[in-house]
């Protein structure tokens, strides 16, 4: 019991110190980053390489929020662009698509590395499957609307 | 049309003119320091109870039960049965107890990739289910989506592993 107690004392402390050290600096910078004028340039480049996927400049936007800070902070942007002005349910859905694989990029990885998972492979390769993901669902679900509007020509989505 | 303050706290207000990241850094840093801590608080919260509650169930060898039911599809992944404890744990709860309970178990470092691939792609799956709700998503299909493309991502991030080692 007392050796159970011991292991976990020690490994909690080296635990929390690895996330700590890993963890803390990066949101503090992703912090102050989030104000800055760098920020907007990054949007606007984030916006044409989100395109492919057929993603409009302004849902490219909440998504890169929540894919930097995180699925309640993107839902948050959402619901008030919403309010803000009409966006049609196929980008809505599209941006849940991609944010669903892959959010909160930066803390939730950060988590991982600090306990040993390799960089590269949580981050690019991850990033590539959402890509990857999105892109096959918008290309589904662009040739069922298609199919349906050739079937039924007087209804728009 | 006309712009309107950030009515929801926390959010950036991507309307607003921003300055550049020194300005930025000596205005916001107060703040991101006590953002950054509170993160680590309730990171804290949750891997530290996890991280125990797997330690126990260890010793109590109930691991050992899950490990061996789960074996088969594990094994698929290039895992032992015992990741099956802190995948269910992410998928029910968050990443942090995943990570807390994957700290009481062995695995090598390519294990702890793979595992962490389904995880950060499938996890917290109730609460974010909700969140997909509110903006008129199914919170249910979403959920199933991320279960299973996290497993398909850490097949295939583990063949392709072992192809290159």
């Amino acid at each position: 019991m007392g050796q159970l107690l011991s292991q976990f004392l020690h490994g909690s402390f080296s635990l929390l110190l690895r996330v700590f050290v890993i963890v803390v600096p990066m949101m503090v910078l992703l912090e102050v980053f989030e104000g800055s004028r760098p920020f907007r340039r990054l949007v606007r480049l984030w916006a044409r390489l989100m395109a492919p996927l057929g993603m409009t400049e302004e849902i490219a936007t909440p998504t890169l929020v929540g894919f930097l800070f995180g699925l309640a902070y993107g839902g948050g942007i959402i619901i008030r662009e919403t309010r803000r002005r009409s966006m049609s349910r196929r980008q809505v859905f599209l941006m849940s698509v991609f944010l669903s694989q892959v959010h909160s990029i930066v803390e939730d990885s950060l988590v991982f590395v600090a306990v040993g998972a390799a960089a590269l492979w949580i981050v690019g390769f991850r990033l590539a499957w959402a890509a990857a993901v999105t892109a096959l669902v918008s290309a589904t679900t662009a040739a069922a609307l298609r199919r349906r509007a050739r079937r039924r020509p007087a209804v728009d989505d | 049309m006309k712009h309107q303050p950030s009515d929801l706290p926390g959010l950036p207000d991507l309307l607003e003119p921003a300055p550049s990241f020194g300005r930025a850094l000596r205005r916001d840093l107060p703040r991101g320091v006590r953002s950054g801590l509170a993160t680590f608080w309730s990171l804290a919260r949750a891997m530290v109870p996890a991280y125990g509650l797997a330690l126990i169930l260890e010793k109590l060898g109930v691991i050992t039960v899950i490990a061996h039911v789960a074996q088969p599809v594990m094994s698929l992944l290039g895992l032992p049965g015992s990741a099956a404890v802190p995948l269910v744990l992410g998928y029910v709860l968050n990443i942090y107890a995943a990570v807390g309970a994957m700290s009481a178990l062995h695995l090598s470092p390519g294990q702890i990739t793979v595992l962490a691939l389904a995880i950060l792609i499938g996890h917290n799956l109730l609460v974010e289910g909700a969140v997909l709700r509110k903006a008129g998503m199914s919170g249910v299909g979403f959920g199933v989506l991320r279960a299973l493309s996290g497993l398909l991502a850490a097949g295939v991030a583990n063949l392709v592993m072992k192809a290159f080692s």
